[in-house]
């Protein structure tokens, strides 16, 4: 790691949540006027957070706290892991423990809505954590590598070749979004009967740092997606920003569905998709590496 | 003191040490010989391990007189075996005893030759010899403690701890000899012992389970052992030869090499308890806790791998390794994710193991120097993190009186030190930086290579058992962290040498993850190197590089420690910060799980884990599962054929 | 004004309760969630869950049963917080004054900052009553600090 990494690093940690919330704030947005509404201001993801950082500390135990921290550290490595253009796989199961902690952070007090949460938030896991993986091995069939570096360097667009690959992150996207059809764990809208899953113990400043975590998650899914086309790097971001547009479309225009049937979708056609891209790619020389 | 020596004391010692903790019955002076001899076994291995990679591979040859020990010693067990058949009106094992006292003199007295070298003892053999020696010492020394309770517990008078010991003890010997044998005839004698051990120490209890779980144990291994000897006859009816080294670097690989190597690589599925083996080690967990973290940890289901392993560069490149690769993710997958159903902390474990053993045979299949290094990081690493889990829920099951994983909520908070070493221990197993998931890593990258024509096949396989393994880890330790507010007060009974050695594998599992680089880099890739491999891993910075890939390791135990360990040390919460659990308003008071009813009583919260068994029924699922195991075993041989 | 201030008054997340009204009030308080008064404007979201909220909207007169659940929500919301009575029922009790089995307006057993009369008060007036409740709000926030 030389200077300028450092540099760089030090400059995602800071533009990350800057851009997260930016996008979170347009989500709002989106959704209201597709909702026939006028929605809050852009920057309203950051006045709740910085509201959230000022109420005062309350929590049941400190097990939820303690798992938050974790939760926003290894979501933050994950990040920096991409940064610094290291191996998708590790960060990938980086990102599955932060995933793992929120779980845990929900498990770690005896609440019945948060342990609901931590179950479905589990399913939600086991749905897209072979999604990614596959993706993962699928961009490495088509560069040759595992490291961001390598797939950043690599010349032709992966989307040409890996088209269902894309569609099957999609699905993982969903998942991480906490989109519906499968906002399972913790229903981005309230008054139902999950009351709000994982996140019902956490109050206060707890809750922004989990807020905050959700904006370099989201950045990150994002980055990934934007691998897909990476010379020249604008059209990957905005093939990453259309599947965002997409999810808050599909959110908006679907009702929360079973976990079961989120099972089925991510482990058939997720996984089904990709494998299908691959065979594809491997045995009949579309866009073949050899 | 010469190698030979050292190899002597770790091979018979155990026997020796085993035979004397027969007739020592007084407890009080047992426990200070067993624990010097455990100390001479570490210190015996370690020693072994520096000579040999220091001078390289030992061969030794030890005088001719051994062999008709050897024959001596084998007629007995079998006989042994045919005997416990027909008292137990077993017909299976009766069967199989039978058909070996007939095959086994048949093939092995018309042999005359020389053989050479009896032991090879090479990095692969002293990296399992360490595992053996120093996790199997320990767990022997935390059996101490516990069968003493154990007994307690049981009301087990006279007391049957020397019986025990002598097996538990000999197992070391018995395995520390199987992975130094280079003859056949010798591998086949310490596999029988193996068999024996593990059989009378699933029974020790002598309770109706344990009986029938020892048989089955025994019959399934049986079942193993017939194949190594139809392996062994048709190694000698076609290459005349018995020594492993000459069979898989004879260079011809042609179908009679690769039957014969099946038949071995289905033996050891047998012993590690693959699909649809899986029974006996399921059913073994009825033994004593250290019975089971010796079989799931560093000796039995390791032989089977450890063989697989072996015979490895035998199969390079071919439709039958390929067969064993996918097999062993097939069987990855479906272990962990039938382990998500079940609450039974034991059989949770049970699963994870094959799950393990099957990802290790899986890298042995795909057998690249970076599958077969993955496999042997993986084969340390899973030793350790999975002895210490087994010790711990023992050490729970006596404190607790249940291993069911629904009994053990809000544990932290009861038994804080056990439950922070078994979370340790979980999360060595699942998590990144630690070694398991290392191995993991390292097994995804080896197969995401096409190397084989059902390379995706197995790369999805093996994902979607991580993801699984995630799922079922993740939910039992959720169990054991779930608290209340009101919660306090802990009732834990610390023996000195169960928590010394729990601390002690505790520490060795993180501390060994830390120092993976080092590891990998002067122990593991040299050893994958010597049994014919390209390296696997090199060392770009203070990563551990995969041809594709880059581990960074310390960065990473950075941030988990700015993660985990210093908000558990530094979050604490001011008795004014504490709030009631939501529980719609209709809580009775802030600090206690009680709400109040609709007749307003008073009504304790009860949570309780989900294991969705609507999906994942170990019943339903089994048949299933089962025969696609079968139909996987018999491709492994219909591909020899083609 | 304080970056913290304009947030605390630019998010009131609430949590609505109701004690066991006729429901109109419940139903004039959804109505302010619709595309018509959209509240969101104002970043008013309405959360299902007292431990993240600022303010808890109340409706209906308080009773025997309910109070003790009006008074622990009330007391799992995080600080600052303030409280709305919304509907004459909430502030005295309404067309339930002295029924056997009421207790009266809520300020009986929680401190009420608002109060919304009406019955139903208009969507109006309920956003009306809430951008007060925010200066209250900010004003218990500074002084806290
Ligand atoms: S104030 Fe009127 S509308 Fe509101 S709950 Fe009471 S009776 Fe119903």
């Amino acid at each position: 790691m030389n200077g300028s990494d450092i540099l760089m690093a030090l400059a995602a940690l800071a533009l990350a949540p800057l851009i997260g919330g930016i996008l979170r704030g347009l989500d709002r947005i989106l959704t209201a006027r597709m909702q026939g509404r006028i929605g809050p201001p852009l920057w309203q993801p950051f006045y709740d957070f910085i509201k959230l950082c000022a109420k005062s500390k309350k929590a049941s135990h400190r097990g939820p706290v303690v798992w938050a921290w974790a939760y926003l550290v290894l979501t933050v490595t994950a990040w920096l892991l991409f940064v610094l253009r290291q191996d998708l796989l590790i960060l990938l199961f980086i990102l599955a423990f932060a995933g793992a902690s929120l779980a845990l952070g929900a498990f770690s007090v005896r609440s019945p809505y948060a342990h609901f949460g931590a179950y479905r938030e589990l399913l939600q896991m086991l749905a897209y954590e072979p999604i990614l993986l596959l993706a993962a091995v699928a961009i490495f069939l088509k560069t040759g590598s595992f490291m961001v570096g390598d797939v950043l360097g690599f010349e032709q667009p992966l989307l040409i070749s890996l088209p269902l690959t894309l569609v099957a992150v999609l699905i993982a996207l969903g998942i991480k979004m906490r989109k519906s059809p499968f906002d399972i764990a913790a229903s981005e809208h309230a008054h139902q009967e999950l009351v709000r899953g994982v996140y019902t113990e956490y109050s206060g400043p707890t809750l922004a740092l989990i807020e905050l975590t959700h904006w370099y998650e989201l950045v990150l899914v994002l980055g990934i997606i934007s691998l897909f086309w990476v010379i020249p790097l604008w059209v990957g971001i905005i093939i990453a920003l259309s599947c965002y547009f997409l999810e808050i479309l599909i959110d908006n225009i679907t009702a929360r569905l079973r976990w079961s049937w989120m099972l089925t979708v991510g482990w058939s056609l997720g996984v089904g998709l990709i494998l299908l891209n691959i065979v594809i790619v491997e045995f009949f020389g579309l866009g073949l590496r050899l | 003191m010469t190698a030979e020596t050292l190899v002597g004391v770790l091979v018979l010692l155990p026997f020796i040490v085993g035979g004397l903790s027969f007739l020592i019955r007084s407890e009080g002076l047992r426990k200070p010989f067993v624990i010097a001899f455990s100390l001479v076994m570490i210190i015996a291995s370690l020693w072994l391990f520096l000579e040999v990679y220091n001078y390289g591979t030992l061969v030794s040859n030890p005088s001719p007189v051994w062999e008709y020990l050897i024959f001596a010693v084998d007629c007995l067990l079998i006989g042994y075996f045919l005997y416990v058949g027909i008292t137990n009106k077993h017909y299976l094992i009766i069967l199989l005893a039978a058909f070996q006292s007939v095959s086994f003199p048949l093939i092995s007295l018309p042999f005359h030759k020389q053989v050479k070298p009896v032991l090879y003892i090479d990095l692969l053999s002293v990296i399992m010899c360490l595992v053996i020696s120093l996790i199997g010492s320990l767990i022997v020394v935390f059996a101490l403690d516990y069968m003493r309770n154990h007994e307690v517990h049981h009301r087990v008078n006279p007391s049957r701890q020397h019986i025990f010991f002598f097996f538990l003890i000999s197992f070391l010997g018995a395995m520390n000899g199987l992975v130094f044998a280079n003859s056949l005839f010798w591998l086949f004698l310490f596999w029988e012992i193996t068999t024996l051990c593990c059989y009378h120490l699933i029974r020790h209890d002598l309770t109706e389970e344990a009986l029938g779980a020892s048989l089955r144990a025994l019959w399934m291994n049986l079942a193993g052992a017939v194949a190594l000897i139809i392996g062994i006859g048709l190694s000698l009816h076609n290459f005349d030869t018995v020594v492993i080294q000459e069979l898989i670097s004879s260079g011809v690989v042609g179908p009679a090499l690769l039957l014969t190597l099946a038949l071995f690589c289905f033996t050891g599925f047998t012993k590690a308890a693959q699909v649809p083996w899986q029974g006996w080690l399921l059913g073994a967990m009825v033994a004593p806790t250290p019975v089971s973290a010796l079989l799931h940890s560093s000796t039995m289901v390791k032989a089977g791998v450890y063989l697989v392993l072996r015979l490895a560069p035998g199969f390079v490149e071919t439709q039958l390794s390929a067969a064993i690769a996918i097999f062993g993710a097939f069987v990855f997958m479906v272990t962990s994710v039938l382990a998500i159903g079940q609450s039974n902390a034991k059989r949770v474990l049970a699963y994870s193991t094959i799950a393990n053993l099957g990802l290790i045979i899986c890298c042995a299949g795909i057998n690249t120097g970076l599958a077969i290094a993955a496999a042997m990081v993986l084969i340390v690493f899973h030793a350790i993190s999975k002895g210490l889990l087994f010790l711990v829920v023992g050490t729970i099951e006596q404190q607790v009186g249940s291993r069911d994983i629904e009994d053990m909520e809000g544990l932290i908070t009861k038994l804080p030190v056990l439950s922070g070493i078994a979370l340790v221990g979980m999360i060595s197993m699942l998590f990144l930086p630690f070694g398991v998931v290392f191995g993991k890593w390292a097994g995804i990258q080896a197969a995401s290579e096409p190397v084989t024509t059902w390379f995706f096949l197995i790369v999805a396989m093996l994902v979607m058992g991580s993801a699984s393994t995630l799922v079922y880890y993740a939910k039992w330790m959720g169990r054991l962290i779930s608290c209340a507010p009101d919660s306090s007060g802990s009732s834990e009974v610390k023996a000195p040498l169960a928590y010394g050695t729990l601390m002690a594998l505790a520490v060795l599992a993180v501390g060994l993850s830390f120092l993976v680089v080092p590891l990998v880099v002067n122990v593991i890739d040299p050893a994958a190197v010597a049994v014919g491999y390209e390296e696997g891993f090199k060392v770009v910075g203070t990563a551990l590089a995969t041809p594709w890939g880059a581990f960074p390791v310390w960065p990473l135990f950075v941030a988990v420690v700015l993660a985990l360990v210093i908000p558990a040390l530094v979050v604490r919460l001011k008795p004014a910060e504490v709030s009631a659990v939501y529980m719609c308003g209709v809580n009775v008071d802030e600090r206690h799980l009680v709400f109040r009813s609709a007749v307003d009583g008073h009504v304790q919260v009860e949570t309780g884990g989900t294991y969705w068994t609507q999906w994942f029924d170990e019943l339903s699922l089994n048949k299933w599962i089962n025969a696609a195991g079968i139909v996987l075993l018999a491709v492994l041989f219909v591909g020899v054929v083609l | 004004m304080g970056l913290i201030t304009k947030s605390r008054i630019k998010s009131p997340w609430i949590v609505h309760y109701s004690c066991g009204g006729c429901n109109g009030c419940d139903i004039e308080i959804l109505a302010c969630l619709t595309p018509l008064y959209d509240v969101e404007r104002f970043g008013i979201l309405n959360m299902g869950n007292p431990k993240h909220a600022d303010i808890l909207t109340v409706t209906g007169p308080v009773n025997h049963r309910n109070y003790r659940v009006l008074k622990n929500l009330y007391e799992q919301m995080p600080d600052p917080k303030v409280v709305l009575a919304i509907g004459a029922c909430a502030c005295t009790g309404g067309v339930f004054h002295n029924c056997y089995n009421v207790l009266g307006g809520i300020d009986k057993v929680i401190p009420v900052d608002v109060y919304i009369p009406g019955c139903a008060p208009r969507p109006e007036t309920i956003i009306d009553g809430v951008i007060m409740a925010l200066k209250k709000l900010n004003e218990k926030g500074s002084k806290a600090e």
